[in-house]
């Protein structure tokens, strides 16, 4: 089985688009990332792109404006995993010996579509009562501060480091800071998550190629090994279990762990699932980075900041980076790439050699979150 | 409890399946019971999550329950007048359900505390038909009936 090599990463900035389509704005990534591997677009075997609210054969308009049509793509949905899994897919038509170049891109344009909370699924029993994704993060945002007495404070630390991260990154949506007074007196949306604890409305798009061992010999381009892609849905709830840990994370991490043949100590950087303050607390943990119910004392002692003993979210995460569904997963593993091929500039984690990637997307009545991705890179 | 009198407008479920009467004929929100195994669901389930058990039977939950989490919600979509507030309550079958908080400020609301969880009209949908939704309420404290457990 061959192993699954990143040669080629691009996205475009993050933030509110008017003037670009989402097509426009897929496009652009795709060509950033093809340039970036400096391959031949005739190479490219087959695509995978993640998507939520974009319509029919939205990868298929993409590849009509970039040359590629013709070859065979498949669309994706996940919820907010949607890009990592078509990066997993790609990665594993590779390993089954199916293509040896592969382009795999998500991309997302909410601004057109939404204003404010977004909801799990329509017809969903919860959304019929009233849920909201802020809703559900505050009520876990309370276990999590009932359980292990984690105060708003250290909650909004978490959105100050990211912001700050963000305003290191040009292709980030926020290029300002916050200060923690700020968080805590911003508007509220569920009460105790106000403004800046939640992940904004976003446009935008990432692209990554992938190539199998064969190719790799061909290319010049550094290449980074995806050492892991781990992919697991929620467990039907039984039981009346904490809402301040997450299983789902950890089986993913379990498995990719597993996978690479490390554990969690290896890991130089991690970009994980921060779709509000509370989020990236509950996905650190289950992802043994940090101590269960010990984060946001460490963040508040800058072990998660660049430069810290282990960075947390170095792009600005979604907090900071923004959060264009299906682009995310995939701007993510844009990240890994530049980390770990030095090229981050001023956010650069020194000597990263392992990055790990983790998304987390959906919710429905009685399950525990809907898919749940780990990704891990290394030099 | 009797049963509501009938009314003039049709009444519809906020969801298709989501209620079953009890033995007195009222209401209920509907579960789902294993017969192997013995675990509960909500919503409903067709195979058991457990046991894989395929053997299962819609029951009525219990509407007395305790109050896991809960929130404020600030913003939300349209068909929301916000603020309103939004909990998980644990009932004795060991399942936890959402539903909005009715008649409660802020202020008396703490995780743990004892809440009713009562099966009525929420709205008008735009057929004028009154749509049965489900709510949480207090506790009353003269209710002394001993807490329900559901039969083993």
């Amino acid at each position: 089985m061959s192993s699954v090599w990143i040669v080629g990463a691009g996205m475009t900035k993050f933030g509110k688009h008017v003037d670009q389509s989402v097509v426009d704005l897929g496009a652009e990534a795709v060509l950033a990332a093809i340039a970036d591997a400096g391959i031949d677009p005739r190479r490219i075997e087959a695509a995978y792109c993640g998507h939520v609210f974009q319509g029919m054969v939205a990868g298929q308009r993409v590849l009509a404006q970039t040359g590629l049509a013709g070859i065979p793509l498949t669309n994706v949905e996940d919820a907010c995993s949607s890009g990592a899994v078509a990066v997993r897919e790609a990665a594993l038509s590779i390993r089954a010996g199916e293509h040896d170049v592969v382009l795999a891109f998500g991309m997302e344009h909410l601004t057109a579509r939404f204003r404010g909370a977004l909801t799990p699924a329509e017809d969903d029993l919860e959304t019929a009562v009233g849920l909201t994704m802020p809703a559900i993060y505050a009520m876990r945002a309370r276990a999590h501060m009932q359980e292990f007495g984690t105060t708003r404070r250290q909650l909004a630390l978490i959105s100050v480091k990211n912001k700050r991260n963000a305003s290191l990154n040009p292709f980030a949506q926020f290029q300002t800071t916050v200060t923690v007074d700020e968080v805590i007196n911003a508007r509220p949306i569920a009460d105790p998550l106000c403004l800046y604890d939640c992940s904004p409305v976003s446009d935008g798009a990432a692209a990554v190629i992938l190539v199998s061992d064969r190719a790799r010999r061909t290319i010049t381009r550094t290449a980074l090994r995806l050492a892991a892609t781990a992919l697991r849905t929620g467990e039907v709830d039984r039981g009346l279990s904490t809402m301040a840990v997450e299983p789902i994370t950890q089986r993913t991490a379990r498995a990719a762990y597993e996978q690479a043949g490390i554990g969690p100590e290896e890991v130089d950087l991690a970009e994980v699932h921060d779709c509000f303050s509370i989020a990236e607390v509950l996905r650190v943990e289950a992802l043994g980075l940090f101590p269960i119910g010990d984060y946001p004392a460490r963040v508040e002692r800058g072990d998660a900041d660049i430069g810290g003993m282990l960075p947390v979210n170095p792009s600005g995460g979604l907090l900071g980076k923004g959060h264009p569904l299906g682009a995310t997963g995939v701007a993510q593993m844009v990240e890994l790439v530049r980390q770990l091929r030095g090229e981050a500039g001023q956010r650069q984690v020194a000597g990263a050699r392992v990055g790990l990637a983790h998304c987390r997307g959906g919710k429905a009545a009685g399950v525990e979150g809907a898919a749940c991705t780990v990704n891990i890179l290394a030099a | 409890m009797a049963e509501p009198a009938s009314t003039a407008a049709p009444m519809v479920p906020l969801q298709p399946g989501i209620f079953v009467d009890d033995a007195s004929g009222v209401p209920r929100l509907a579960g789902t019971r294993c017969r192997t195994c013995g675990t509960y669901y909500f919503p409903r389930r067709q195979v058991c999550a457990q046991c894989l058990g395929t053997d299962t039977e819609t029951v009525p939950l219990s509407e007395r329950g305790v109050l896991y989490t809960y929130t404020v919600v600030y913003q939300s979509t349209p068909e929301f007048r916000t603020p309103y507030l939004l909990g998980y309550v644990d009932l004795p079958e060991g399942v936890r359900v959402l539903a909005p908080l009715a008649d409660l400020a802020v202020d008396d609301v703490r995780a743990g505390m004892p809440l009713r969880l009562v099966v009525e009209p929420v709205r008008t949908d735009a057929q004028g038909r009154v749509v049965l939704g489900y709510r949480l309420h207090r506790a009353q404290p003269d209710e002394t009936r001993p807490e329900e457990t559901p039969p083993a």
